[in-house]
């Protein structure tokens, strides 16, 4: 997996001038047992089986002292020759710069004070304006606050520390920008989407920045050597996570649709390779050109879909529903730390949906607290059921807190839990032999509470990525761009009338959606050829 | 058929006793026993041929060995060349001023540009081929090369010496012994021998070695390259039988009728020989649920397809086509073999039936009712049981069955993308023993093989042709750097920068560079190559200059559907993108300064293919360059993997590399298996060894001036 990301991606851009020698530090006739005036002559004589060996001279296989003058003709000749590989190769070394501009958080992950990202690569500057319009680029490696806004929405993300560092006085030897934001998920998430968006920029891979600086002459021999164990760790990370990624939804699906193209792909290719010579069978190319439709219509909705996204930025919703006087207001104030609703003993206390922005176990969570659910009571208190019933139909989590009843029906993700779990008795029965899975709680002693916090967090995670492992984070900007440059270059196969052109942008395409999911080798779409295909003469 | 000219010299095997007359005459060293010569190419296939003319051009004193003369240029297989992919190879051959296109627009029958609507970087220039003509043109072509001599002979075994200190490498190759026991010396030895390693024949379940007059010359050169170490491999390939002309009724088939005008093949030529009307016309078939049958009925008796030796998937026989895609029609093509032949080649049914049953399954085919299998010239030298008998030489229409062939071919990973060996120095191998297929793909690294064998003899860097610079390079990084399991054939797929490696611009990617890298291009040629780029490149910013806005651009060219809502100007290259506009168009609509470059009708299609494509080739060409940068990083070719501990690896990717030994850091990348840490861990290595060359060059500088003052003084005293 590791390597996919090699063999698929632009390779990372290295040019040092190294000699296009063959050198190492040895050489190489010291290693062998070698005496110039040996002549071996394997002659096999004709029509036998058997070999003759004839040697001429006999041969010394010790470098003994007679050896030496020639050792160091030959040491003396061999140094000439690098001199002459070095000069020839250092007139052309290519000028370093090129290429596209990358972007990574480079803090860790996580929740944090400040989070830092950083920019490299030729369009740095452009994206640094473009995110802090209407204001210019600030001084050189001097810190400015900024108030960073998405271009697109230019909606404000946040008010933050920006650097500066033009080429080649920078960590990396090309334009670099630092971003020194507030730490939170949203914050980053929102950022990283925002440069995800500027033209010209793209998710760095693993390490990337590194190799750029290296490449650049800006690391010494010292610091390279920790680059290996970087890059190891890295691309584990991101193996891991990708792994991670793969078992999800999102993973699931993007399998799916690397598989549609790369035999869409395989099709056309067939289409273009074998096309006149063999039968193929009719509508080839209807055939690809449908799938290719589908998988755009199913990339568009996918992207148009930025639920996920969206809730980490503004925080997901939770609502705590259930019957009268369950303990959701308790539930709320013990979440909140604060007392967010009036709590008493009496049923229908809380007649409307109370909202309340907390932090819960890192994610940004707005909890609402609703008026308990129950018939024939007071306009009052009716408007207020019919507002919590509606706040569960679009918000992403509830937290269903009864007291012994079951829970009604509800497709949204439902933790279940019963409250008052200091009033069961502790020899007597359950709270019901036929519950679904629930968690015991007791808003009063603040017993199971850590249970309760902790089912919480999962579902949160679920819903909104988990920050403690991010590279979600990351992973969702890359996602994103990915899957936009797949869309975009199925919009240029469409257009392209030139089917090598069209074929292009399959590949282009392929090439994003490999990036997510590995594989994307020439190897995968010749097999598919030839499974799919009787070609050939 | 004797050309004995001034600088080409021709040694007929009647003479060989007497050992090179000529050869020795030309060295004016002091006459030497045994001849010696710059390069031998054993073996006169497709590869041999282009490798002994590569090796010439580039002015090394050349021997070609070969069984018999008369095979020169033998087309063994089918009668055409070129196809999708293939024809981009001949492009890129004929733009390092090599033989087979020149050769092709001197012996086609019927020339057809395949793909022709699909996008001018996927066209495919393909021509049926007179057997008889081009080899009567390849041998006029060889025996007139200066500094080419050929020779009769099969060669027996490679006399090795002991190994130049600064190459890698066990042994070095120092010339070859022939079976009558005679030596020759030459500085670097090309191996083109084909199927011929160990070649076996197999028609039904009989097996025949396939080498010549009864003896197996090639299995002794197969058993000291086995010794030496080189890892080999099997594979199988099959050729159909053939079907006498006037026994096929043809009046029921489909018709194919050839292009009109013809394109040629080669740069140098306008036209072909042969006028599009006086070509011959292909005829096209199918296979029907009869010859299912009869495939399906005799599986018993066909040990070919039963074995598990690779073969390819895409030149499958009519009983693995069977076997693999049930109750459908395939294609069979029915092509001339030649102006006057008297045969037709069915393309597409390749088999290995007992020769009875072959008959048997071609009279169920439509227009086949009556055809009669007939014995081909071209399979001739591949039959020595026949041969020897003397049966075949003599009566000419005895009845050939197709049939398969296995041979040995060498894990291509054991040589460099210059083509020489790792194990043995001034080694090098092309064409099918490194497990290719194909006319094309054999010349195509003949005269990578030819060029990088004479600079070696000249000491000058070898002439690596990169996958950013054509389809050669593909060829040959895929087969350096991955191997091969069945046999390799070229296909535009294969080829990540298809859209910049194109058969219109292969002179502007290659010419250039073989002239000034290798010195295998001739001066017309070169000047021809630098005229079209500086003109092309003139053209298009020419077109880059001329704007109008679209509706502007719309009353001059009312043909285009140029879209008038755009309120910007639109460049004329822009219009020229419009499928219905070209060169001709536009220099009507704009006659000052477009006119002069509709004069070269080549130059004008050329613009036009550069617009179609001038949009997508910018990003290209930033990932070509990324992918340069990587193959610049060279690494150590005398690295010990397997030992060396300066470098963390695993001991995976550790004998990965060992076996492959790529050059350089892109190639390494490419392997699968091996990690982006490894790769980092390699990059460090060389950087520290950079260093250190460093201060070995300080210490080299300080020995130079040492050995000068030491010089100085002597002459003082």
């Amino acid at each position: 997996m590791e390597n996919e990301g090699l063999k698929t991606s632009p390779r990372c851009n290295l040019h040092c001038p190294v000699p296009s020698s063959v050198l190492s530090s040895v050489p190489y006739s010291y290693c062998q047992p070698r005496c110039a005036r040996t002549l071996k002559i394997w002659s096999h004589v004709a029509r036998g089986t058997t070999f003759r060996y004839t040697y001429l001279h006999s041969a010394s296989r010790s470098l003994s002292p007679l050896h030496q003058p020639m050792e160091a003709r030959i040491f003396r000749l061999w140094a000439g020759r690098i001199l002459r590989l070095c000069t020839r190769r250092s007139s052309g070394a290519p000028a370093p710069g090129s290429g596209a501009t990358i972007f990574a958080l480079s803090s860790g992950q996580g929740r944090c004070g400040i989070a830092v990202i950083r920019t490299s690569g030729p369009a740095s500057g452009h994206a640094l304006r473009i995110l802090t319009a209407p204001r210019d680029l600030p001084p050189a490696r001097h810190a400015s606050l900024r108030l960073l806004s998405d271009p697109r929405s230019g909606e404000p993300l946040d008010r933050a520390l920006v650097l500066w560092f033009p080429g080649p006085q920078s960590f990396t030897g090309e334009d670099c920008v630092e971003f020194h934001v507030h730490g939170g998920p949203a914050v980053v998430s929102g950022v990283l989407q925002a440069l995800g968006s500027v033209p010209g920029l793209r998710p760095a891979e693993a390490g990337e920045f590194t190799r750029r600086a290296f490449a650049n002459g800006k690391l010494n021999l010292t610091e390279v050597e920790g680059l290996a164990d970087l890059i190891h760790a890295e691309t584990e990370a991101q193996r891991r996570q990708a792994l991670r990624q793969l078992d999800g939804e999102l993973g699931h699906l993007c399998r799916g649709w690397a598989e549609t193209l790369t035999k869409a792909l395989a099709h056309v290719e067939a289409y273009i390779d074998f096309g006149e010579d063999d039968n193929l069978e009719e509508g080839v190319l209807e055939q690809a050109d449908i799938e290719v439709r589908a998988l755009e219509v199913a990339l568009g909705a996918h992207l148009r879909d930025a639920r996920r996204g969206q809730r980490l930025r503004s925080g997901a919703h939770v609502v705590v529903t259930g019957p009268p006087n369950a303990g959701k207001s308790s539930l709320v104030n013990l979440l909140s730390r604060k007392p967010v609703s009036i709590v008493s003993p009496e049923p229908g206390t809380t007649r409307d949906v109370l909202e309340t922005p907390v932090d819960l176990a890192g994610f940004p969570v707005l909890l609402s607290d609703t008026a308990g659910l129950r018939e024939g009571v007071g306009p009052v208190e009716q408007e207020g059921v019919r507002r919590a019933r509606e706040s569960c139909n679009f918000l992403a989590t509830v937290v269903a807190s009864v007291g012994a009843q079951s829970p009604s029906d509800s497709s949204q993700r439902l933790l279940l839990v019963l409250n008052k779990s200091d009033l069961l008795s502790p020899e007597g029965p359950g709270p019901g032999p036929d519950l679904p899975p629930h968690l015991l709680l007791s808003c009063l002693t603040g017993e199971g509470l850590d249970g309760f916090l902790e089912a919480l967090r999962k579902e949160l995670a679920a819903v909104c990525g988990d920050p403690s492992t991010d590279p979600p984070l990351l992973t969702r900007a890359r996602h994103q761009h990915h899957l936009q440059g797949c869309l975009d270059a199925l919009g240029h196969y469409k257009q392209s009338k030139d089917l090598a052109l069209a074929a292009e942008a399959l590949r282009v395409a392929r090439g994003h959606l490999t990036r997510l999911t590995g594989g994307g080798g020439t190897e995968e779409i010749l097999d598919i050829i030839f499974r799919d295909f009787c070609v050939g003469k | 058929m004797f050309y004995f000219r001034g600088c080409g010299r021709w040694v007929a095997a009647s003479f060989t006793k007497q050992q090179f007359p000529l050869a020795r005459l030309s060295s004016d060293s002091a006459a030497p026993r045994t001849p010696h010569f710059d390069v031998i190419v054993i073996g006169g296939g497709h590869a041999g041929t282009e490798a002994a003319t590569a090796a010439a051009r580039c002015g090394s004193r050349t021997l070609l060995l070969t069984h018999r003369v008369d095979t020169i240029g033998q087309m063994s297989c089918n009668p055409s060349f070129g196809g999708i992919g293939k024809g981009h190879l001949m492009r890129e051959v004929d733009a390092l001023d090599g033989l087979c296109s020149r050769i092709c627009d001197q012996s086609g029958v019927h020339y057809k540009v395949l793909n022709r609507r699909k996008g001018p970087a996927v066209w495919g220039l393909r021509a049926q081929i007179d057997r008889k003509l081009y080899k009567q043109n390849m041998q006029k072509e060889i025996l007139n090369t200066p500094l080419l001599t050929v020779q009769e002979g099969a060669v027996e075994d490679l006399i090795l010496t002991e190994p130049e200190p600064e190459h890698i490498g066990k042994c070095r190759v120092s010339g070859v012994v022939l079976v009558d026991g005679s030596t020759v010396y030459a500085e670097s030895v090309i191996l083109t021998t084909g199927t011929f390693l160990r070649g076996m024949i197999v028609i039904g379940l009989e097996t025949h070695p396939a080498g010549r007059l009864g003896d197996q010359p090639s299995i002794g050169l197969a058993q000291t390259l086995e010794k030496l170490g080189f890892v080999v491999g099997r594979l199988k390939t099959g050729t159909p039988p053939r079907i006498a002309k006037e026994s096929i009724n043809f009046s029921i088939l489909n018709k194919h009728t050839p292009d009109n005008p013809s394109i040629p093949f080669s740069f140098t030529n306008e036209t072909v020989w042969i006028k599009p009307e006086d070509q011959l016309p292909c005829y096209l078939t199918h296979t029907n649920p009869k010859v299912d049958e009869i495939v399906l009925k005799n599986l018993h008796l066909n040990s070919h397809v039963k074995e598990t030796t690779r073969g390819p998937r895409y030149c499958p026989s009519i009983e693995s086509k069977v076997l693999r895609f049930p109750n459908r029609l395939h294609q069979v093509w029915l092509e001339p073999e030649g102006m006057d032949s008297d045969l037709i080649y069915p393309q597409g049914l390749s088999m290995t039936l007992p020769a009875e049953l072959q008959e048997k399954m071609i009279t169920c085919i439509r227009g086949l009712e009556k055809a009669k299998v007939i014995q081909p010239d071209g399979v001739l030298l591949l039959l020595p049981r026949m041969e020897c008998n003397g049966a075949i030489s003599s009566h000419h229409n005895l009845p050939l069955p197709g049939y398969g062939v296995q041979y040995d071919y060498l894990d291509p990973r054991q040589i460099t993308p210059s083509l020489e060996t790792h194990l043995v120095q001034r080694l090098f191998f092309a064409g099918q023993i490194n497990g290719t297929t194909g006319y094309e793909e054999a010349a195509a690294q003949g005269v990578i093989a030819g060029i990088n064998a004479s600079l070696r003899v000249s000491r000058k860097p070898p002439f690596v042709v990169s996958r950013t610079e054509g389809y050669i390079g593909v060829l040959i990084d895929d087969l350096t750097t991955l191997g091969t399991s069945e046999p390799y054939r070229m296909f535009t797929s294969r080829v990540e920068f298809r859209l910049s490696l194109r058969p219109d611009n292969a002179d502007s990617r290659l010419t250039l560079r073989g002239y000034k890298d290798a010195g295998c291009v001739s001066q017309q040629r070169y000047e021809r190559a630098c005229w079209m780029k500086s003109s092309l490149e003139e053209g298009i910013s020419v077109l880059k200059s001329i704007e109008f806005s679209s509706s502007k651009w719309k009353n001059l060219i009312p043909e285009a559907s140029i879209s008038t809502s755009r309120s910007l100007p639109v460049r004329a290259l822009d219009v020229l993108k419009y499928e219905e506009v070209d060169m001709d168009s536009l220099a009507k609509a704009v006659p000052e300064p477009l006119k002069k470059y509709t004069k070269c009708r080549e130059l004008a299609e050329r613009l036009k293919i550069e617009a179609t494509y001038e949009s997508v080739l910018f990003h290209q060409l930033q990932e070509i360059k990324e992918v340069q940068q990587d193959e610049a990083l060279q690494l150590p070719k005398d690295l010990d993997y397997l030992t060396i501990r300066d470098v963390s690896l695993s001991h995976e990717v550790r004998e990965k590399l060992h076996f492959s030994r790529p050059q350089t850091i892109g190639a390494a990348s490419r392997i699968p298996g091996v990690t982006p840490a490894a790769i980092i861990n390699l990059l460090r290595f060389v950087k520290t060894t950079q260093r250190r060359q460093a201060a070995m060059n300080e210490s080299s500088k300080t020995d130079q001036y040492l050995c000068d003052a030491d010089r100085l003084q002597e002459r003082e005293l």
